[in-house]
């Protein structure tokens, strides 16, 4: 009777420490998105500085990196480098960077003197951060060619990570 | 335009609109009433009809434009869940959240019970000191 009782406390201790230590090396922040695997959310939005129309249906057939940054955000600016010279070296993804909560003479202001080597639109409401459940900045979606979302990453993105996403989408 | 609006419609994880479109008061409760079952994603266990971030409005915002266009609770819920998850939800959806404090409760109880009815059941057999005993045995040979 003893050792039923003692196995039983033992395997429902096990059990309890298991979930808490896996919530502990959780971020608390990272939100797990339904959204991979799941068909990218269309949208359209104004492109900074011309005014134009992006679809994000129209980059169909090619693999595309959307990451949504704001310039008030620190980690924004760190990863900047990183997303303009991946898309640089890649032509064949489509780079698209999408700004809420901001100001366009700022971002206009940002991306001229850091230099941009692919559209940012604006997500003047926030709807289309919350289309793709957007909780903070920055995060990236890696799109594969069919439109489906393969991956998102939060926080900024290192060179590797990039690298690492891309080499699954240009398989 | 019609026939794009139809297929954005038909391809929005919340389907075309299946209630009454809402206005004046009445739109205003239901979203105050929706928004405070909805978790700001930004923030620490708030709901976006609490807090003042700007996610938090853009969100509310969401679920009084989607109310106006005639977007019953339950859309508005799957369409924010489909984005974020049951996570965004302060009451989750599903029962096991509930049934499983409750079975582990019932659980509990059923292991104390047996536990106790098995502590009941043994019989009560004390170890007597062996030199205390032979002492009981000769008293008893002496009185007997």
């Amino acid at each position: 009777m003893n050792r039923f009782v003692l196995s039983t406390g033992a395997v429902i201790t096990a059990a309890l420490v298991t979930v808490l230590m896996a919530g502990l090396g959780r971020d608390p922040k990272h939100i797990d998105s339904p959204l991979v695997h799941q068909a990218a959310p269309a949208f359209a939005l104004k492109t900074v500085g011309t005014g134009e129309t992006v679809d994000i249906a129209s980059f169909r057939g090619k693999p595309v990196v959307l990451n949504f940054w704001a310039t008030w955000c620190g980690p924004c600016w760190e990863e900047h480098p990183v997303l303009n010279e991946t898309a640089r070296a890649h032509p064949e993804v489509q780079f698209l960077g999408v700004v809420f909560q901001d100001d366009e003479a700022k971002i206009q202001d940002f991306l001229r003197k850091r230099g941009s080597a692919y559209p940012t639109v604006i997500d003047d409401r926030g709807k289309t951060a919350i289309a793709y459940g957007v909780g903070g900045v920055p995060e990236t979606f890696i799109i594969d060619a069919h439109g489906t979302i393969v991956a998102k990453h939060d926080g900024p993105i290192t060179q590797e990570q990039l690298q690492s996403y891309l080499a699954e989408v240009l398989r | 335009m019609i026939v794009a609006l139809v297929l954005l419609l038909i391809g929005a994880p919340q389907g075309a609109p299946q209630g009454v479109p809402l206005h004046g008061d009445a739109l205003a409760r239901r979203t105050q009433e929706i928004a405070s079952g909805l978790r700001c994603p930004v923030c620490q266990g708030l709901s976006i009809a609490d807090s003042p971030s700007e996610m938090a409005v853009n969100m509310k915002t969401e679920v009084h434009s989607m109310l106006e266009r005639g977007y019953t609770r339950e859309q508005i819920e799957t369409y924010f869940v489909h984005s974020y998850g049951e996570f965004v939800l302060l009451q989750p959806r599903s029962p096991v959240i509930w049934i499983l404090p409750i079975a582990a409760l019932v659980f509990g109880i059923a292991i104390v019970a047996i536990m106790l009815r098995r502590l009941a059941a043994a019989p009560r057999t004390k170890k007597i000191d062996p030199d205390v005993a032979r002492v009981r045995n000769l008293v008893k040979g002496t009185t007997s």
